[in-house]
Parts: C-alpha cells; sequence; structure tokens
C-alpha cells in the first residue's frame, strides 16, 4: 500500500494528537498545522492525497479556505470536521467543497474509516455485477450467490453487501451505512444497524464456511477476503 | 444637587425673561401711544389755517388739565409766537419722536422738564414743537419696574427651592434604581423596587423593572434546573466509569481482560456522549433557522424505511412491527430528523410495550390532518405524566434503559415541523398530527 499523505488544519492540540496517532497507527502520513495561514500553502503544494479540516479555527472559517481551494482548482477530497454538531452545518461544509463531514465529538474510527474511503472511492459504481471471491452479485436482477449458493438476500441486505464488497478490506462504520444506504443521518437509539449486519452475516458466512463479513469490535464492519 | 441647580437656574431664567418681555412692551406700548398723540398734533396744526394756530394753540392748552402737553409755535427764525416752551431744542435728531430736555414757560418753579417731542414742519414755514411730559410716565414706568421685582424676588426663591426639592426627589428615586441594579450585579435578584399604591411615570418604570426582574429571575431557575439535570445525568454514568476502570486496573490480568475493560468503558463513554449530543441536538432545533434548508419529504417512504429499519430488531426481540401506509401529501421538512422522531416513538414502542406483542406504526389522513402514530398494545403514557415526558430527563419507568431524551427531541422535532405530539386518550397510540396548510386560507 503507498504512503498517503494527509494534511490536517486542526487548532486544538489534543485533538490533533489524537487523530495523527490514529491515522499513523492506520499507516498514514499526516502533517498538521494550526491555521489557516499555514495550512493554505500546503494545501496548494500538491503532495497532500487528502486534506482534514477543522471549522472554526484561530485565523478563520475552514470552509473559507476549503472554498477557495475549490475555486483555485484544486480537487484534493476533503474531511470536514466541526464542533458545530448540525446537519445544517453538514450541508454548508459538502457545498463548500467538503467530501465528507463529521461532527464532533466523533470516534477516531469513525475518522478513519472515512478518511479510508475517501481515499479510495469505490471506483465504477454502476457495475450491475459485483464479483468478489465467492460471492457474486446481480445487481440488476437483485440476487446474490456465494460459491453457487444462491443467498436469499432481502433488497435492503443486498444494498449492504453490494456496499461492504464494493469497500472490500475497509471498515465502514454503522453511521456510514445508515447514511448512505438507508440515507438518513441521525443516531438511532438502538443497535439497529448490527441487527440487520447479524442477519446478513448468518446468510453470507454460514457454518463452514470461512468468515467474509467481521465485526471490529467497537468500530464497525469489513468484508475481506481469507487470505 | 446638581439636578436641583440646575431645575432651580431653569426655572430663574424663565422669570427673568418673562420680566423682561413684559418690561420690553409696556415700555414699547407707552411710547407707541405718545407718538400716535404727538402725530395728531402735527396733523391737526398743519391742517388749522395759519391765522387761527396761535388761537387753536391756546385753546388746547387750556383744556390741557393735567397739564403735562408742551406745544410751542415757532417763526422761521425759531423765535416762540405762541405756546408753553420757550425755545427749540439745539438738534432734532431723525425719527418720529425724541427725548429732550424743554423750557416750560407756564410751569412755576420749573425751568426745565424732560419730555418725549416732536418738531414738525407747517406748511407756512413756521415750525410745530410737540410733546409730553414724561414724569408721569416715568412714575408709571417705575411702579412697573418695581412691581417686576417685587414678583420675580418670590418666583426666583420659589424656583430656587422648587428646583433643589424636584432635583433631589429625582436623585433620590434615581440612587434607588442603582443600588438596586448594584445589589443585582453583586448576584442577589430576589430585590425589588417599592412602587407606590398609585404611581407616577417613575412608579411605571419601576413597576416594569420588576417585572423584567421577576422573569430574568424565572429564566435564570430554569438555566439552573437543566444544568442541575444535566449535572446529575451525566455524574451517573461518569460515577460507574470510574468505578469500572478502578476495578479493571485492579483486578485485569490478561490482555483479554483489559480489553473487556475498555469495550465496557467505551460503552459508558458512548452513553455520555450520546446525552451531551442529544441536548446539542435539542438546543439546535429550538433553533428556528433550520427550517430554511427544509425540503419535500414523502412520508410514505419516510415511514416504509423506518419499518424496514426496525422490523428486525423487533422480531428479534419477539415483538411484531406492523406499518400501514396511506398515501399523504408531500410535506416539507428534514428527512433525517423526521426519521430520528419517527424511530424514537417506534423505539418507545419496543422498550415500553408488552412483551410478544404488537406494534403498528400508521400514516394516513385523519380528518383534515396527516397523521403518524406509533401503538403498542400496553397502556401507553399514564394521563398524569404526559405533561412531564416531553421534559428534559424525564424517564418514565427506571427500569427499562435510556436516558429520557427521546420524546423531549420528538416534541421538539414536532415543533420545528409544525405538527403537534398527540397522546391517544385512550391506549398507548402517540401521534404526530400536520394540519394541513390549505385549510388556513379558507376565503381563498
Amino acid at each position: 500500500m503507498a504512503v498517503t499523505h494527509i494534511l490536517l488544519i486542526e487548532d486544538d492540540d489534543g485533538t490533533a494528537d489524537e487523530i495523527l496517532l490514529e491515522l499513523a497507527t492506520a499507516g498514514h502520513a499526516a502533517t498538521r498545522t494550526a491555521t489557516l495561514r499555514d495550512g493554505d500553502p500546503l494545501a496548494r503544494g500538491g503532495d497532500i492525497d487528502l486534506m482534514i479540516l477543522d471549522r472554526q479555527l484561530p485565523d478563520g472559517e475552514g470552509l473559507a479556505l476549503l472554498a477557495d481551494l475549490r475555486r483555485d482548482g484544486v480537487r484534493t477530497p476533503a474531511l470536514v470536521l466541526s464542533a458545530l454538531g448540525s446537519l445544517d452545518d453538514r450541508v454548508r461544509g459538502l457545498k463548500a467543497g467538503g467530501d465528507d463531514y463529521l461532527a464532533k465529538p466523533f470516534a477516531l474510527v469513525e475518522l478513519v474509516a472515512r478518511v479510508e474511503a475517501l481515499l479510495r472511492r469505490p471506483n465504477d459504481t454502476r457495475d450491475t455485477r459485483l464479483i468478489a471471491g465467492p460471492i457474486d452479485l446481480d445487481l440488476l436482477a437483485g440476487r446474490g450467490m456465494r460459491a453457487g449458493r444462491p443467498l436469499e438476500l432481502l433488497p435492503r441486505e443486498l444494498k449492504l453487501l453490494e456496499y461492504l464488497v464494493r469497500r472490500q478490506g475497509r471498515i465502514v462504520t454503522r453511521s456510514m451505512l445508515l447514511q448512505d444506504v438507508w440515507g438518513y443521518s441521525f443516531e438511532p437509539n438502538s443497535n439497529v444497524v448490527d441487527v440487520h449486519m447479524g442477519r446478513l452475516r448468518r446468510k453470507v458466512d454460514i457454518d463452514g464456511e470461512a468468515q467474509l463479513i467481521r465485526n471490529v469490535r467497537g468500530q464497525g464492519y469489513v468484508f475481506d477476503l481469507p487470505a | 444637587m446638581r439636578w436641583g441647580g440646575a431645575l432651580a437656574a431653569m426655572l430663574v431664567l424663565q422669570s427673568i425673561a418673562l420680566a423682561a418681555v413684559f418690561w420690553v412692551l409696556a415700555n414699547g406700548s407707552h411710547r407707541r401711544s405718545i407718538e400716535h398723540a404727538l402725530a395728531d398734533d402735527c396733523t391737526f396744526f398743519a391742517l388749522t389755517p395759519g391765522e387761527e394756530r396761535p388761537e387753536e394753540l391756546r385753546e388746547k392748552l387750556t383744556r390741557d388739565i393735567h397739564r403735562d402737553r408742551f406745544l410751542g409755535l415757532f417763526d422761521a427764525q425759531g423765535r416762540l409766537i405762541a405756546g408753553n416752551v420757550g425755545r427749540l431744542p439745539p438738534s432734532v435728531p431723525p425719527g418720529a419722536s425724541f427725548v429732550a430736555d424743554v423750557a416750560p414757560t407756564e410751569l412755576p418753579g420749573k425751568r426745565s422738564d424732560q419730555a418725549r417731542i416732536t418738531v414738525c414742519a407747517m406748511p407756512d414755514g413756521t415750525r410745530l414743537l410737540a410733546g409730553v411730559d414724561l414724569d408721569d410716565t416715568e412714575e408709571a414706568l417705575r411702579l412697573v419696574w418695581r412691581s417686576l421685582l417685587l414678583g420675580l424676588a418670590p418666583g426666583l426663591a420659589m424656583a430656587l427651592i422648587f428646583g433643589l426639592v424636584a432635583g433631589r426627589r429625582a436623585a433620590r428615586q434615581v440612587d434607588t434604581v442603582r443600588q438596586l441594579t448594584e445589589r443585582i450585579i453583586a448576584g442577589d435578584l430576589g430585590e425589588r423596587l417599592p412602587v407606590a399604591a398609585r404611581p407616577d411615570s417613575f412608579g411605571l418604570l419601576c413597576a416594569d423593572i420588576n417585572a423584567m426582574l421577576d422573569r430574568l429571575q424565572q429564566l435564570v431557575g430554569e438555566v439552573r434546573g437543566v444544568g442541575d439535570d444535566i449535572a446529575h445525568q451525566i455524574r451517573t454514568p461518569l460515577t460507574r466509569l470510574r468505578a469500572r476502570l478502578d476495578r479493571g486496573l485492579r483486578d485485569a490480568r490478561t490482555p483479554g481482560d483489559f480489553a473487556a475493560v475498555s469495550d465496557s468503558a467505551l460503552a459508558d463513554v458512548d452513553v455520555l456522549l450520546g446525552i451531551v449530543g442529544a441536548l446539542l441536538r435539542l438546543r439546535e432545533l429550538g433553533d428556528h433557522a433550520r427550517r430554511s434548508r427544509f425540503a419535500p419529504v414523502e412520508l410514505a417512504q419516510l415511514i416504509d424505511d423506518a419499518c424496514d429499519l426496525y422490523r428486525p430488531i423487533a422480531e428479534d426481540r419477539g415483538l411484531t412491527l406492523t406499518c400501514a401506509i396511506a398515501p399523504v401529501p408531500v410535506i416539507e421538512g428534514d428527512a433525517s430528523l423526521l426519521m430520528e422522531a419517527v424511530t424514537n416513538m417506534i423505539d418507545n414502542a419496543i422498550k415500553y410495550g408488552p412483551p410478544r406483542g404488537v406494534i403498528r406504526v400508521s400514516l394516513g389522513m385523519a380528518g383534515e390532518a396527516i397523521g403518524v402514530s406509533v401503538a403498542d398494545e400496553g397502556e401507553g403514557v399514564p394521563p398524569a405524566e404526559r405533561p412531564l415526558v416531553t421534559q428534559r430527563f424525564y424517564r418514565a419507568r427506571s427500569d427499562v434503559a435510556g436516558v429520557g431524551l427521546g420524546l423531549s427531541l420528538v416534541k421538539a422535532v414536532a415543533d420545528l415541523h409544525g405538527a403537534q405530539l398527540r397522546f391517544a386518550d385512550q391506549g398507548s397510540a402517540v401521534s404526530l398530527i400536520w394540519p394541513l396548510r390549505t385549510e388556513a386560507p379558507r376565503s381563498a
């Protein structure tokens, strides 16, 4: 895996340190600046694969820098962070050219999962046939097979599996699933997503088969082929 | 003190101005009436034939019983032809009349007298001096001046006294308010200003200040209450978290033990973050600016998604989730917030409904309104508790997990969307009711 370089613009030292540690653990090199003034030239430098941008910085609003960069043709993917935890801000963040938006407080795994999702966006989402190891999904017909065995998936379960397969080897979090598969962004009070995933896993991985969908404790789920 | 001085000075100035105006007017009016009489004399003698003039003049002087008139007819060389004035004044300034000393010829013991006079030319070249003795006039004006002074002195004194008293009183009232505000700044919100039974406008101001303080005290009380609630609600999971970590550090031996401890600690932290997040969202929902990004929402799709999301978890708990969806008009709203509200209602039904029961979610028209309703087979919220359940941190039953923010959030989302949160009279149904906007303007 090629080393990716991430620019983090975040003024709070504690938060920045945690994020840097977590990114390093996940194998990403990261540079941090605390102000827009310092971050601007780095963001335009060209050797940055992704930027993580706080909204409220001592010398201004992160979205303003982002809008400037986008206007000047800088297309580097951007993940916007904010303590203003509202959907309003989410919409504004995405409008200003952000590719994803996380409200503080967030779990670090959520951040890393979204960073990786942005770094490796699924390349062709229009494929109607997905094959990954023993899994064979026919999205047009709404059918799924594992090594010739029909999976009897409900439409929502097929979408969940498709989402996981397209992000093979990467952690997807519950809120990513809720947001991208169901289309609503909120924090449910119950473990509804886990119940859906449990059902999907029981259909995909039956006794005696290699486990393709794993639950990563406290983080989310990964679809992975056995080595 | 400054107030009193200023007020007194103003009253004094006013008295002086009044007196001055009176003086000028009285003086001016007297002078005008004299000039009028002098002009009459000039006209009269100019119209009288030359040979009759001395006779007419003597006649006129005889009729002047007050003996305050001066008349003299002089020939071109300035010699007296007839009259009671010895000679013409040496020079005649321009203007209707002037004040000069004349030499009376018929006043016993008086060689000179001050008079307001005029000199006019007669058609035959002779000149007429007409004048009025100013002795009486001066006396009269002196009288006026004296009476003005007499009136002014007590007026000034009264003005000073009144100014000082009124100023003192105003200063005392302002001081009362200032002392009160100082005590309020020091933190005592319980103080109130005295208000008379029949208040003047300052009293009304005091009453308004008191009303403002009442409202302030109430708001501060509410904020303190919410703050206490939050502190209390957060202390419990924090205490548990601390105990868990403490015990974990003491007892855990293997990496597996530590992982278990940190897992449960993370779960506790998530609960805490959940409380904080829900409170932030409630505050945010109170800010109605959010409506600006409302979009059309298909409630049928939304309810279908909610049922789809919750059916597995209901089934896992032995409950049946049924959804009855009738077509309804599209509404303006925020789909994620509405989803959050509806799933909170379903969550409550799952938590509080009886085991192995049926949860009915329905969407449809209720008369002229759109209704979303969630019902389980239980008793529902007891009527006595209904006003309480939408308050933050109120929990109907302590044997069920949760932090007591669910229905507050449902209520806040409903308010934001112009919907009402209703509890059925019988049973457990909780509904969101949208009155359709089309029914409002009936005349259109």
